[in-house]
């Protein structure tokens, strides 16, 4: 792992108030580190060059004016991944049909982050829509990341562009990401960096690009759990303009390195069963041995029905809601326009052929055969039953154990070359570790916890409805540990 | 449905509700003459990221219609997707209910006493307006106005109950004071439309579906049209199949816009940006005491305490506006006199004036000032018609009018009798007629003495004083 990842945010903040250097020169060298960087492997769908300079300049103006105490992200450089808004900055969520949209307002929170004096560097590769597990089913005309420990292997997704970056800089940096059934935590793995989903609910997906709307999470990538803990303060909240908000702040950055005793691990006995590679479960264990190390015990567990039902469950409900959530996209608002001819049917068809993805077209396809009339019942609704429960065997869990520990995924990060023999139901298969916590909503974690075979494994962490600080002071004690092991 | 009349008839009705902004998002819901989108953000456009956070006060218009219509209520608020493409629909989908409308199983009472079942009420987002450069056959393109766009609507759906145009007439305009009366719905600047559902039994009862009807005395024309196809089809030995027709108002005819041989897919899912929300008793009751009297409570009271003719119960009854104002006047007023005045009098010099009782000048200060000069023969009738006329252009008092201008009633009888006298002798050709026993005669001098007094004497007076005057020549 590089050395810069030992370089906290935090001091990087310290940095500029003190003088060290100004906001504008350090942000200037991050870009020119980025652009580098994106040529080789492909992370930004866009570099917000203008942009980030003229807030750094503005940040710089604040310091002078002594108010640099009011952006406790003073200068912090921000990665956005494509699906999430950034006003008057290019949005695509990685769609080429919605090419030139330029959204008019921040997402929720992107305008925190900006608020708190982040600066953002620019808009990171996904895969289209979110529709990938592996960042491999990007948009038309996009080009597909690469891992940054091989760049024959992929980042993992959809939230790669932002985890392989957080990863690959040099500097301090924080990352907003987001996960449907697992784009948050999986990069993460893939990518050996903290990718933190939280509660469903306790980031406002106003200004997200809609995937799945009960599904999806806006939520931190970072090199250490203490800079995602600080991102996750700073953008949770209740926000009028989501009202699926949950109320109440978020105070995950500060007990953060308080001492863990006496929590009960819950360990699911079909995470590490057939389906997952030994060397990565292995590399898991570990993790649990070390939080055992330090008085804390672990118990075997089951999850019968979120392993047998949560991945058809998942991809019936992500694609119902997806397709409704894509009939907008047809060419007369926004993005990629056609040659007005023939009726608006025709019109419609004809911009949506030309510019959805192969898979965005398979989801809309799959989505919108389960919500038919006949099937509706037997898919759409049957699924919504099957989600609850799948949330009340976690609830359960809960009940007796304060976290669960699982591989964030069955396999070490994968070939380009592997990925291609998959089929699509194979692909949607390995999602199998991180559908349960995103279907039921809880917060999740993932913290790399070792290298295999050069590439790095991340044990994914899953805790109770809004228990995040549980969740994150448990990750900083493993990686404070695993660290400290090197 | 087993049906039996010969004529059926169900009715779909889109109200505007009367809310400041739009259901989910804070643009302004009044729709006015100003330019297109004008009054449109990111939310109402659809724009990618947007998301509707529902506005709490249609939701309270609605349940206020809900529970005057006797409705029960859902106990959670929930929005579903109606997933269709077309170019009116921002997200090409319509935000609406549909498993769980928030009003089912009510009722609406017609004129005639006959019950129609509600099946359901709910709400809805309105689509954007479509404008078309040339006719809708020959445009190649049409213009989009998203100023509409995300409008509530609350949606009302009757069982197909009712058996004539009539029926269906007379249930929008009881359904329109229904909505006037509870001050959710404003004719000024909302619209109410209504599809119809008619077959008759000739036919056994193919369903056609009339589309987007405005107005009370269109549905009745629209309806009367159809079923006159309907038959004239059959008797020609015709095979009806179920359409959607349109209707066209200036030609008078309905068109057939789709064959409606298998029923539509919306694809239906729930609308989870939209969180459930609890309807709670607390908030059922604050609605129940708030709800104002209605028009069938109004008859009633009228008819009991104010002890007025049904007749007339009924027609101060059908505007709220007019209700209330014929309350206020009969606490000072015998109400038998303050009804006849304002269902008739009044009615007629605004109806001249073609005025509405939301641009009246006057309240009833000026009502109860006039009538009261009439109740007392301080002036007559035709002078205080006079002063209703004028009233409708700027309002003043009645009784300060009076004075400065000296039109109280006569009581001299001494000047009557004069101009008695002198009708009597200016028109002998008339009063030989009279005494030949022609009683237009009478009334013509009547007028005559009532000219010479510019109004101001009593009727009765002048009647009784000119008999005497023809009994003594």
């Amino acid at each position: 792992m590089s050395p810069a990842s030992s370089l906290s945010v935090t001091k990087l903040v310290s940095s500029f108030t003190s003088g060290t250097q100004s906001v504008e020169q350090h942000t200037r060298a991050v870009l020119a580190e980025a652009r580098e960087i994106n040529e080789h492997y492909h992370y930004f769908t866009l570099i917000c060059e203008q942009e980030a300079l003229g807030y750094a300049r503005f940040l710089d103006q604040k310091i002078k004016e002594g108010k640099a105490k009011s952006f406790p992200l003073l200068g912090v450089p921000l990665t956005v991944k494509d699906a999430i808004c950034v006003a008057g900055v290019e949005s695509t969520a990685g769609s080429r049909i919605l090419k030139g949209y330029k959204p008019p307002f921040n997402a929720t929170a992107v305008q925190k982050c900006i608020d708190a004096g982040a600066v953002v560097i620019g808009k990171m590769s996904q895969d289209e829509f979110g529709f990938g597990g592996f960042n491999v089913n990007v948009g038309l005309g996009y080009k597909i990341p690469k891992n940054p420990f091989d760049p024959d292997v992929c980042t993992g997704g959809s939230s790669g562009g932002c985890a392989g970056m957080t990863q690959k800089t040099t500097f301090p940096h924080l990352s907003l990401a987001e996960s449907t059934g697992g784009s948050i935590v999986a990069p993460a793995s893939f990518c050996g960096v903290v990718g933190l989903c939280p509660t469903y609910g306790r980031v406002s997906r106003y200004g997200l690009i809609d995937y799945g709307n009960t599904l999806d999470k806006i939520g931190p990538l970072a090199k250490s759990v203490a800079d995602a803990a600080l991102l996750l303060d700073t953008i949770a909240g209740r926000d009028e303009k989501d009202g699926t908000t949950l109320d109440g702040p978020c105070n995950a950055a500060a007990g953060i390195f308080a001492d863990v005793r006496g929590l009960r691990v819950g360990v699911a006995k079909e995470a590490f069963g057939e389906g997952t590679d030994s060397s990565v479960a292995e590399t898991v264990w570990n993790s649990i041995t070390l939080l055992e190390a330090s008085g804390n015990t672990h118990h075997e567990c089951s999850l019968p029905v979120t392993s047998e039902y949560g991945v058809p469950v998942y991809y019936l409900l992500a694609t119902c809601e997806a397709s409704t959530n894509l009939a907008k996209l047809c060419g007369i608002r926004y993005g990629m326009h056609e040659e007005l001819a023939g009726t608006f049917n025709d019109y419609f068809t004809k911009v949506r052929s030309n510019h959805f993805g192969v898979e965005a077209k398979r989801r809309i396809m799959l989505g919108t055969f389960a919500r038919m009339m006949g099937f509706r019942d037997a898919f759409y609704l049957k699924a919504l039953k099957a989600r609850q429960i799948i949330t009340d065997e976690y609830l359960s869990l809960f009940k007796k154990y304060d976290l669960l520990v699982t591989p964030a995924a069955p396999i070490l990060p994968p070939r380009f070359a592997e990925l291609k023999k998959l089929t699509p139901v194979q692909h949607y298969l390995l999602d199998v570790l991180t559908v349960g916590p995103n279907l039921a909503g809880l917060p999740h974690l993932t913290v790399p916890v070792g290298i295999k075979n050069g590439l790095p494994v991340g044990a994914l962490l899953i805790a109770n409805q809004g228990a995040e600080e549980k969740l994150i002071r448990a990750a900083a004690l493993i990686e404070k540990k695993i660290r400290g092991s090197v | 449905m087993k049906f039996i009349s010969d004529v059926v008839i169900g009715l779909e009705i889109h109200v505007q509700l009367d809310t400041a902004s739009k259901l989910f998002c804070g643009c302004p819901a009044k729709s006015g003459s100003e330019e297109p989108n004008t009054r449109c953000c990111p939310t109402c456009l659809g724009f990618p990221g947007s998301k509707p956070v529902v506005n709490k006060k249609a939701v309270e218009y609605a349940l206020r219609l809900c529970i005057a219509l006797g409705c029960s209520l859902a106990e959670t608020l929930v929005f579903s997707r109606k997933s269709y493409f077309y170019p009116d629909l921002a997200k090409n989908y319509q935000i609406t209910q549909y498993e769980l409308p928030l009003g089912r199983r009510g009722s609406l009472v017609l004129s005639s006493g006959k019950k129609v079942d509600i099946t359901r009420v709910h709400l809805e987002e309105d689509p954007a307006s479509l404008a078309y450069p040339d006719t809708l056959e020959r445009s190649s393109f049409v213009l989009i106005d998203y100023n509409r766009s995300g409008i509530p609507l609350c949606e009302i759906v009757t069982q197909p109950e009712m058996v004539s145009p009539e029926e269906a007439r007379d249930f929008m305009k009881k359904l329109s004071t229904i909505l006037e009366y509870l001050e959710i719905f404003n004719p000024d600047t909302g619209v109410v439309k209504a599809d119809a559902n008619v077959s008759i039994k000739e036919s056994g009862y193919i369903r056609s579906e009339i589309k987007n009807i405005t107005g009370f005395k269109e549905i009745e024309r629209a309806l009367f049209y159809e079923v006159q196809r309907q038959k004239a089809a059959v008797a020609a030995g015709e095979k009806l199949v179920q359409d959607t027709r349109g209707w066209d108002s200036n030609k008078g005819h309905t068109i057939r816009l789709r064959k409606k041989e298998i029923e539509e897919d919306y694809g239906y899912i729930l609308d989870t940006d939209l969180p459930v929300v609890d309807i709670t008793p607390e908030w059922i009751s604050t609605v129940t005491q708030h709800l104002p009297e209605l028009p069938d409570e109004k008859v009633k009271k009228f008819t009991t305490v104010h002890h007025i003719p049904e007749s007339d119960a009924l027609v101060l009854a059908q505007e709220k506006m007019l209700a209330e104002l014929f309350e206020k006047v009969a606490e000072k007023i015998d109400p038998v006199l303050a009804a006849k005045w304002l269902r008739r009098e009044l009615a007629r010099v605004m109806n001249f004036n073609k005025q509405t009782f939301r641009e009246l000048l006057i309240d009833e200060t000026h009502l109860i000032e006039l009538l009261e000069m009439v109740s007392t023969n301080q002036i007559t009738d035709r002078t205080a018609q006079k002063i209703l006329e004028e009233l409708m252009m700027k309002p003043f008092s009645p009784k300060a009018y009076v004075k400065e201008k000296g039109l109280g009633a006569m009581s001299d009888t001494t000047l009557i009798e004069q101009y008695c006298a002198e009708a009597v002798a200016e028109n002998p050709g008339v009063v030989a007629d009279y005494q030949a026993g022609n009683e237009k005669a009478f009334h013509f001098l009547v007028g005559v003495v009532m000219k010479k007094s510019k109004g101001k004497a009593p009727p009765p007076l002048v009647n009784q004083l000119l008999k005497k005057q023809m009994r003594t020549t």
